[in-house]
C-alpha cells in the first residue's frame, strides 16, 4: 500500500523530483506537497483504495507521513468493513 | 497548429471581449533592481527567453466566432531601453501605470516590456503580459530564468539547461485528451447545490453595480511583521491549522474576508472567487502560461459564528473547493456565481541575481466588470510582512467608501487577532468620524408645550375661524373650545380623574373631536377606537385598556351591546353650553410622561395590542408637524381616515394646532369607505394626509384645479412613480412628503421631502428624522451599521412610546436601552433600511411576517389565529400575496449565442452561458429542416388550377415591411394572381401606407385595407391577455383574411411570418422529437392548433364575426401558407432585389425597425410586466437560424422607447396603466384545511364578525393540506407561489396520486411555466392555449408511446380526468 502511495507522491505530486521517501518524512511541513498536490493525493488515494475521504478527514493527523495516511486507511477500511 | 482555449482562458477571453479597450487582463510588473545592469546583456537574456518561452510567443485570433491559439514559430524582439534617471519617483510611477493600462495586441504579441534606468546602480525592469499566458506562478519563473540567462551572458559562461519545462501547448493537449479519456468530474453536483443556495449576489455598503464599468482602484494595507508574524502565530492553532501553512493562511484571510463582505453587505451566504495555482502535477510545476482557475469558495456565515468556529468550519469549506478546484475546471459561469476574490498569492520573487529587488504588480486601473472588490494578500520579498492590496471597482466604491473599506478591514482585522473567540459581528467596524455623523446630537432649545394648551392657545387666537366642518355646518373656535370645556365637565361630574383611560368610538363627526379634547383637557387619556370594529375587539380594547368610560353615540352603542363599561352618548347637538359650566372651566396641565393615548394595531397572537403615546411624543410630533410642513399657517385637512388609525393623529391635530379647519367627512354606516373621492370633489382642503392607497382610489380623478398644496403620504412604502404621479397631476404646485413612522414612535418620526429630479430608485427614501428623534441603523449585536449597509432601524427621542400595555415581556424587549448606542430607550421597529448615499433613510421591507396593505400594518398570525377558531377549519395559514414581487434585482444576462435574456421564464444556461434552447435545438436542427421547402414548391402549390369564376390565386397579407413587400413581389414574380390585403389598425406609419401603396401601384396588383371598429378593444385585450399588442392584430388580421378569402373563394392566404415567428408560434420542438415523424404529421398537428386558436376566448372572438371558424370546411377552403417556409432569402438579398423591382424604403417615422406606431405600446407593457422584451424570444429565434446576428437582436430588443408617446397611445385605446397596477393585486390569502368544504363567503363574514375589514382575506383556498418546509413550519413561499387563476378556481389543491398524475404534472407545469399544479386544476385557466396543448400532448404521447389528439386536452382539462383516461386506454391496450 504505502509503496504505491510513495510511487505517486514521488512521481506526481511532490514540489520536487524525489528519490526517497521515508515513512516518517513530513509531507506538509517540509513543503515536499502543497495543498493542490495534497488534493491530488486524496482523489489518487479514494481511487486507488476505494475509500471515501471526507472534508473532515483532510486533516493534518491523517496526512502528515506516509505512516500516518496508511494507518488512516486501514482505520477506515476497517469502519466500512 | 491551433488550438482551442482552455476553459478559464475563455472566461479571461470572454471578459476582455466584452472590454475590448479596457486593458482589464493586464497584468504587469516592476522589478526595481539596485545594480548596475549590463543592458545588452539584460536584452539578451529577455529576447532569449522570448524566443525559449512559448507563451511570449503565443498569439490569439477568433475563427467563425471560435478564439484560438496558436504560436508564432518566429518572433524578432527587441526590448525597449528608456532612461528615466531624471524623472522623480511620482513621475515615474505614472509611467509605469499609464504603461501597464497600454493594450496588448493579442494576435501580435501579448506581453510589453522595458527596461529603465533610473540612476546610478538602479534600473526597473517592466514587463506587461495578458493574462491569457502567464500567471503569478509564471512570472517568477520568468524572473528565475531571465537572472539566471543574464548572469550566463554577463559571465560569457554556459547558458543554463532545461530552463524551458512542457510547454503550455503540451499542457492543452493533455487537457484534451484527459477529458477524452475520463468522465467528467463528478463533483460539479456537490459545488452547483452550494451555488444554488447563494441567492443574490452581495451589496456592499447598500451600493448596486448597475453598469458594467471595469474602472477600479487599488488600496493598500501593509501589515506590519509584528502582526503578520502574530498571525502566523495563531494558525499553529490546533483549531486554524491545515496541511500546510499556506493552507492555514489562506484559510484565516479567507475567513477575515467572509467577515468583511458580510459586515458591509448584511448577507450571509457568500461565494468568494479564490485563485488556485492549478500546478498539481510536476510536469506543468513551472510551465509559463495561464493555469490558475478562479473557484468558488462558498460559506455561510452564522450571527452566532466566532472567527474560531468561523475559520473551523471554513477549513472543511475549504477542503470541498480543494476538491473541485483539483479536478474541475472553472468557466464563465461559475465567475458569474461571486462579485469578490481573495487571491492568496503565495509566490516568491527574491532577489534578482543576489541584487536587492522590489517586486511590485502595478494595477491596471480596471477590472473583470463582473468582480466589485478583489482582496490580494502576498508577500513577494519574502519579508516576513503580508501586503494586503484591494482592488475595488470604482462604480461601487466611491473615494470615500474606498478609505473606509481600508479602515474597517483593518478594524476586523486587529480584533481577530487580539482574539480568536470574538463574535465576528462583534467588532465595531465604524470610526469615531462615521459614529458622530451617525449618532447624532440631541437638540437644544426645544420646549415642552401640551398639545391639548397649543389647542387653548389657538382657539383664543383665531376665536372666529372655523373649527371644525361638516358638509354645510360649521363650528368656530370660540365654539368649539365651550363645548370642549362642557363636556370636560361632564365628564369630571362623571368622576374622570387625570390618567384615566376613555374609549371614544364615533364616526368622523364633531363629536369624536370634541371628545378627544374633552378627555386631555381632564388630563385622561383617549382611545380611539374606528366604528366599524367588530364589537369582540372593541371590548377587548375596553378592557384592555382598562376603560373608566366609553363615549359613542347612539347608534354605535347600540352595536357595542356587550360593553359593560360605563357609557356616555353624546349625539349630535346635544352638548348644550350653559354660562354655569364656562364659569366651571376646567384644566388640567399634563406632564411630559403622562400618557396622552392609546392606539390599537394588530398583534401577533389574534388580539390587537395597545401602544401608549405620551404627551411629549404628541406634542413633539404635532408640534415639528405644523411647523415643518405648514410653517404653523392656519391650513385645512380633511379628515377622512380611521380614527384608530395613528396616521389620523396628523389631520386631528395640524388644523387645532395653527387655527386651520378640519374638514370632516363622516364614513358610511357600511360598505367601504370611499370618502377620499368627496374630498376631491368639494376642493377646500389645502393639505391632506393619505396613504399611498388612497392615490389609487382617486387616481385618474383631473386635479389641475385642486387646492392641495401639501401632501403628506404615510403608511406604507411609497413608491417613486406614485410620488411622480400626484406630484404630476397637481401640477408640480403641491409639495409632496413621504412620512414614516410606526405608532410606536407616534406618527411619524422620519421625513422626506420628494424631489423628482432626485429620487429615482423605485421607492422614494423615508428621509430624515425630525426634530428630537433619532434614528440608528442596527446589525444584530448592536453595532452601528456603516452608511449604506441595510440593518434594523432602531428610533430613540421625544416620540417614543411608553410602551405596550400588559406586556412587559415585550416591553423589554422592543423598547430596551441599547448600550454605546444611546443612554435612553430605543424602539426596534423591526423594519430594514440604510441611509443612501445622499445622507437619506432608505425603507427596505420587515425583518419578521408583519405586511402592510393599504397602509394598515398586519400580523398575520392575527389572522390566522382567528380563521383557526372556525369550527370547520383544521387549520390555517395566511399570506400577502404579491405578484409584482418578482425577482427584478438579478443581473440580466443574454445568452451567448443567440441573445435570450436570463428572465425568459425558465431560461437555463451553461457553463458557457449558452441558453437550453440553443442548446436543445442543437440535437434537432436537422430534423427541423425538413419542414423547409423552395420557392419551387411553392409556386407548384399556388398555382393548381383553381375553380371558375375566381380571381385570385391568393391573397397575401401586406403591412408594409421589407419582408412582406418582398412576398408580394415574388409572388407576382411567379405569375400568380394576387390579391394584397393590409389590415388598417389606425397606427399603420404615413410612410408605411405611401410605401403599400406606392408598391401595389408599381406591381400592378389589387389592393384592399381591411379595418373594424373593435380594433382599440382588440389591443387592449391584448395587452391584458399577452402583455403585447401583436397578438391581438394578428388574430384580427387571420379573421379578415379568411373572410375575405372565403368571399372571393380564393383558395390560398400568404403570411409573412419569419422563420423565428414559426419556432416561437407553432414549431415547438416536441413536433421533432421523434425523427420518424413525417411533415405531414406536424402539417396536421398544426391545423389542428389553428383551429384551436380560433377557439380561444378572447376579444377577437367575442367581438367580430368569427362563425365561419365553426365550420371545418373553411380550413379546407382557405389554406393558410407561410411564404418563408418556402423561402430562405437573406437580408441583403432581399433588399437588394426589393431596391431594384419595387424601389421599397425603409420608413422611418416609426423610430424604430418596425412600420407600425403601436408597437411600443406592446414592447413597453410587456417589458415592464414580464421584465424582457416581448421580441426576446421570437427573435433569439432568428438568431439561431442564422437570420440575425446577436448583436442586431440586442440592439433591437434594447431600443429606446418613448415613453410619452407610449402613455398618449395608451390613453387613446383605452388602456389604462396605472401605477398602482402591482398595488391593486396585492390581497390576503386564507389557506385552510378542512374536512367539510366550507364557502368562502362563510368564512368572510366569520372573519368580518372578529377582525376590522382591513385584515379579512379576500380569497381562500383550502388544501389537502399546508405545505410544510424541511423545518416542519408552514411553508409560505409554496404558499406564494399559486397564482391567481388557481385561487379562483373551486376547486381545492389536491397533488398528484399517482404515477400517471405526476407525470402529467410535471409536463404541465413545465409547458404552462407554473409552480404548482392540482389535479382538479383547469387546463384552460391556467392559461392553456393552442401551442401549449401541441406541447402537452406531443410530450405525453412521447412519453407513454400514445397517439392522443391535441383535442383531448381540452375535452378532460383536468390532471385527473386525463390521468385517467391514459390509464383506462393503457388498461383496454393490455387486455
Amino acid at each position: 500500500m504505502t509503496d504505491k502511495i510513495a510511487k505517486y507522491i514521488k512521481e506526481e505530486v511532490a514540489n520536487e523530483p524525489l528519490t526517497e521517501l521515508d515513512m516518517q518524512e513530513d509531507l506538509l511541513g517540509s513543503g515536499i506537497i502543497d495543498s493542490v498536490g495534497m488534493m491530488k493525493l486524496v482523489l489518487f488515494l479514494e481511487n486507488e483504495f476505494d475509500v471515501k475521504i471526507g472534508p473532515s478527514d483532510m486533516t493534518v493527523e491523517n496526512f502528515l507521513n506516509l505512516n500516518s495516511i496508511e494507518s488512516f486507511l486501514l482505520k477506515r477500511k476497517q469502519e466500512t468493513g | 497548429m491551433k488550438r482551442a482555449l482552455t476553459s478559464n482562458q475563455q472566461t479571461l477571453w470572454i471578459g476582455q471581449k466584452m472590454h475590448p479597450d479596457v486593458p482589464i487582463h493586464n497584468t504587469a510588473y516592476a522589478f526595481t533592481i539596485a545594480a548596475e545592469l549590463d543592458l545588452k546583456a539584460f536584452r539578451k537574456a529577455f529576447q532569449k527567453l522570448v524566443y525559449e518561452v512559448e507563451a511570449f510567443r503565443t498569439v490569439f485570433k477568433e475563427e467563425d466566432g471560435v478564439p484560438m491559439q496558436s504560436v508564432k514559430s518566429d518572433m524578432s524582439y527587441e526590448m525597449e531601453c528608456i532612461d528615466l534617471s531624471l524623472e522623480t519617483d511620482q513621475a515615474v510611477q505614472l509611467w509605469l501605470e499609464k504603461r501597464s493600462q497600454r493594450l496588448l495586441e493579442l494576435d501580435n504579441s501579448a506581453f510589453d516590456s522595458a527596461l529603465i534606468r533610473r540612476g546610478e546602480r538602479k534600473f526597473i525592469w517592466f514587463l506587461n503580459m495578458h493574462h491569457l499566458i502567464t500567471d503569478a506562478v509564471s512570472l517568477a519563473t520568468i524572473f528565475q530564468n531571465t537572472a539566471d540567462y543574464y548572469k550566463a551572458y554577463l559571465n560569457r559562461t554556459e547558458l543554463p539547461k532545461d530552463i524551458n519545462p512542457a510547454p503550455y501547448s503540451e499542457y492543452i493537449d493533455d487537457l484534451v485528451s484527459q477529458k477524452n479519456g475520463k468522465r467528467e468530474n463528478n463533483n460539479t453536483g456537490l459545488l452547483s447545490e452550494k451555488l444554488e443556495g447563494l441567492g443574490q449576489l452581495p451589496r456592499y455598503y447598500g451600493v448596486k453595480k448597475e453598469g458594467s464599468a471595469t474602472r477600479a482602484s487599488r488600496i493598500s494595507i501593509p501589515l506590519s511583521k509584528e502582526k503578520s508574524d502574530k498571525i502566523r502565530a495563531l494558525i499553529t492553532d490546533p483549531d486554524l491549522r491545515s496541511w500546510s501553512e499556506h493552507l492555514s493562511l489562506f484559510n484565516f484571510f479567507t475567513s477575515l474576508f467572509f467577515v468583511f463582505l458580510y459586515r458591509t453587505s448584511g448577507k450571509q451566504q457568500i461565494a468568494i472567487g479564490a485563485p488556485s495555482h492549478n500546478r498539481g502535477t510536476r510536469k506543468f510545476a513551472r510551465t509559463v502560461g495561464y493555469f490558475v482557475q478562479v473557484f468558488p469558495l462558498i460559506n455561510e456565515l452564522q450571527a452566532s459564528d466566532t472567527f474560531r468556529t468561523l475559520i473551523k468550519r471554513n477549513a472543511l469549506e475549504i477542503n470541498d473547493y480543494l476538491r473541485y478546484s483539483t479536478q474541475g475546471e472553472s468557466n464563465y459561469k461559475l465567475n458569474q456565481s461571486f462579485n469578490a476574490v481573495l487571491n492568496y498569492i503565495n509566490t516568491e520573487f527574491g532577489d534578482f541575481c543576489d541584487f536587492e529587488t522590489k517586486t511590485s504588480w502595478i494595477h491596471p486601473g480596471h477590472m473583470d466588470e463582473q468582480h466589485q472588490i478583489r482582496c490580494h494578500v502576498m508577500d513577494f520579498q519574502s519579508s516576513g510582512a503580508f501586503e494586503i492590496a484591494i482592488d475595488l471597482n470604482d462604480e461601487v466604491f466611491s473615494k470615500d467608501l474606498r478609505e473606509k473599506v481600508s479602515v474597517h478591514f483593518t478594524k476586523l482585522l486587529d480584533a481577530f487577532i487580539t482574539d480568536l473567540d470574538t463574535p465576528i459581528l462583534k467588532p465595531e467596524l465604524i470610526t469615531a468620524d462615521e459614529k458622530s455623523v451617525l449618532i447624532p446630537k440631541p437638540e437644544k432649545g426645544w420646549k415642552f408645550v401640551p398639545t391639548i394648551e397649543r389647542f387653548h392657545q389657538t382657539a383664543r387666537k383665531f376665536p372666529e375661524s372655523t373649527a371644525l366642518r361638516l358638509g354645510s355646518e360649521t363650528i368656530d373656535y370660540r365654539d368649539l373650545e365651550r363645548k370642549v370645556g362642557a363636556l370636560a365637565l361632564k365628564l369630571k361630574e362623571q368622576g374622570v380623574k387625570p390618567g384615566d383611560a376613555i374609549g371614544v368610538c364615533f364616526f368622523r363627526s364633531p363629536e369624536y373631536i370634541i371628545s378627544i379634547l374633552a378627555v386631555m383637557k381632564l388630563g385622561a387619556v383617549f382611545v380611539p377606537i374606528a366604528s366599524d370594529l367588530p364589537e369582540h375587539r372593541v371590548k377587548y380594547m375596553v378592557e384592555t385598556a382598562d376603560c373608566v368610560l366609553l363615549l359613542t353615540n347612539e347608534l354605535l352603542a347600540r352595536k357595542l351591546s356587550i360593553i359593560s363599561k360605563p357609557t356616555i352618548e353624546i349625539d349630535h347637538g346635544s352638548l348644550e353650553i350653559s354660562e354655569e359650566d364656562l364659569a366651571a372651566e376646567t384644566y388640567f396641565s399634563p406632564k411630559e410622561e403622562d400618557p396622552a393615548y392609546i392606539i390599537f394595531t394588530s398583534g401577533s397572537t389574534g388580539d390587537p395590542k395597545g401602544t401608549v403615546i405620551p404627551n411629549l411624543a404628541l406634542s413633539n410630533y404635532s408640534g415639528w408637524a405644523a411647523s415643518y410642513y405648514l410653517e404653523d399657517r392656519p391650513s385645512s385637512f380633511p379628515l377622512f381616515t380611521s380614527v384608530g388609525f395613528d396616521l389620523t393623529i396628523t389631520s386631528t391635530f395640524l388644523p387645532l394646532l395653527t387655527g386651520g379647519e378640519i374638514v370632516i367627512y363622516k364614513e358610511n354606516e357600511r360598505g367601504p369607505d370611499m370618502s377620499i373621492l368627496q374630498v376631491i370633489e368639494d376642493n377646500i382642503v389645502e393639505a391632506i394626509k393619505l396613504t399611498p392607497s388612497h392615490l389609487n382610489l382617486i387616481s385618474g380623478i383631473e386635479l389641475v384645479e385642486s387646492k392641495i398644496r401639501t401632501v403628506i403620504i404615510g403608511g406604507e412604502d411609497l413608491r417613486t412613480d406614485v410620488a411622480l404621479k400626484i406630484h404630476e397631476e397637481l401640477d408640480g404646485k403641491a409639495t409632496v412628503y413621504n412620512e414614516y413612522g410606526p405608532t410606536e414612535a407616534t406618527v411619524g418620526c422620519v421625513v422626506s421631502r420628494f424631489d423628482p429630479k432626485k429620487h429615482n430608485r423605485t421607492s422614494v427614501p423615508i428621509g430624515q428624522p425630525i426634530r428630537n428623534m433619532q434614528v440608528f441603523i442596527l446589525d444584530p449585536y448592536g453595532n452601528l451599521n456603516p452608511a449604506g449597509v441595510a440593518g434594523e432601524l432602531f428610533l430613540g427621542g421625544h416620540g417614543i412610546a411608553k410602551g405596550y400595555l400588559n406586556n412587559s415581556k415585550l416591553n423589554q424587549e422592543k423598547f430596551a436601552v441599547r448600550e454605546g448606542i444611546s443612554e435612553n430607550r430605543l424602539y426596534q421597529t423591526g423594519d430594514l433600511a440604510r441611509w443612501n448615499s445622499d445622507g437619506e433613510l432608505e425603507f427596505l421591507g420587515r425583518i419578521d411576517e408583519q405586511v402592510k396593505l393599504k397602509g394598515y400594518r398586519i400580523e398575520l398570525t392575527d389572522i390566522e389565529a382567528n380563521l383557526n377558531e372556525h369550527e370547520a377549519v383544521n387549520s390555517a395559514a395566511v399570506v400577502l400575496l404579491d405578484p409584482s414581487s418578482r425577482n427584478t434585482e438579478d443581473k440580466v444576462l443574454n445568452c451567448a449565442e443567440c441573445g435570450l435574456p436570463s428572465n425568459y421564464p425558465n431560461a437555463d444556461f451553461d457553463d458557457e452561458g449558452v441558453c437550453h434552447l440553443c442548446n436543445s435545438f442543437k440535437g434537432y436542427r436537422h430534423e427541423a429542416a425538413k419542414y423547409f421547402k423552395t420557392e419551387e414548391d411553392l409556386k407548384q402549390l399556388l398555382s393548381a388550377p383553381k375553380a371558375k369564376g375566381v380571381d385570385y390565386d391568393c391573397l397575401t397579407l401586406l403591412s408594409g415591411g421589407k419582408d412582406s413587400t418582398y412576398i408580394l413581389a415574388r409572388l407576382v414574380n411567379m405569375g400568380l394572381k394576387v390579391l394584397a390585403f393590409t389590415l388598417d389598425n389606425g397606427y399603420i406609419s404615413d410612410q408605411a401606407k405611401n410605401n403599400i401603396n406606392k408598391i401595389v401601384k408599381k406591381l400592378g396588383v389589387d389592393h384592399i385595407y381591411g379595418e373594424t371598429p373593435h380594433m382599440n378593444k382588440v389591443f387592449v385585450d391584448s395587452l391584458h391577455r399577452h402583455a403585447n399588442v401583436c397578438n391581438g392584430c394578428f388574430k384580427v388580421i387571420y379573421t379578415l383574411s379568411t373572410q375575405i378569402a372565403l368571399e372571393r373563394n380564393i383558395p390560398f392566404v400568404v403570411t409573412g411570418l419569419s422563420r423565428g415567428q414559426f419556432f416561437e408560434t407553432r414549431l415547438t420542438e416536441e413536433l421533432f422529437w421523434e425523427s420518424s415523424r413525417d411533415t405531414a404529421t406536424i402539417d396536421e398537428t398544426i391545423l389542428e392548433a389553428r383551429k384551436l386558436y380560433h377557439q380561444e376566448e378572447d376579444a377577437v372572438k367575442n367581438l367580430m364575426d368569427v362563425s365561419m371558424f365553426q365550420d371545418p370546411a373553411t380550413f379546407e377552403k382557405v389554406q393558410f401558407v407561410d411564404f418563408y417556409r418556402y423561402s430562405d432569402v437573406s437580408l441583403t438579398e432581399m433588399l437588394h432585389f426589393l431596391k431594384e423591382k419595387v424601389g421599397w424604403e425603409r420608413p422611418t417615422d416609426t423610430g424604430r425597425s418596425t412600420n407600425c406606431l403601436i408597437n411600443q405600446v406592446g414592447i413597453y407593457v410587456h417589458k415592464k410586466e414580464k421584465g424582457y422584451s416581448n421580441y426576446s424570444f421570437p427573435y433569439s429565434w432568428d438568431v439561431r437560424l442564422g437570420h440575425k446576428t446577436r448583436a442586431e437582436t440586442l440592439e433591437e430588443i434594447n431600443e429606446y422607447i418613448d415613453e410619452k408617446e407610449v402613455k398618449r397611445i395608451m390613453k387613446e385605446i383605452g388602456y389604462l396603466d396605472s401605477p398602482y397596477a402591482a398595488e391593486e393585486r396585492r390581497k390576503l390569502v386564507g389557506y385552510y384545511t378542512s374536512d367539510d368544504k366550507v364557502t368562502d363567503r362563510e368564512l368572510y363574514t366569520f372573519l368580518r364578525g372578529r377582525l376590522p375589514s382591513y385584515m379579512v382575506p379576500s380569497v381562500y383556498k383550502r388544501l389537502e393540506s399546508l405545505p410544510l418546509t424541511s423545518n416542519g413550519k408552514v411553508d409560505r413561499l409554496a404558499l406564494q407561489s399559486f397564482n391567481e387563476a388557481q385561487l379562483e378556481m373551486e376547486t381545492a389543491y389536491v397533488a398528484p396520486r399517482n404515477e400517471i398524475e405526476e407525470l402529467l404534472e410535471g409536463i404541465w407545469k413545465e409547458v404552462l411555466q407554473l409552480k404548482k399544479i392540482g389535479v382538479h386544476d383547469n387546463f384552460i385557466t391556467l392559461g392553456g392555449h393552442s401551442l401549449a396543448a401541441i406541447r402537452v400532448t406531443t410530450r405525453i404521447n412521447e412519453e407513454l408511446g400514445m397517439g392522443l389528439g391535441l383535442n383531448k386536452i381540452f375535452e378532460l382539462p383536468t390532471i385527473a380526468e386525463y390521468a385517467a383516461f391514459i390509464e383506462a386506454t393503457i388498461v383496454e391496450l393490455l387486455e
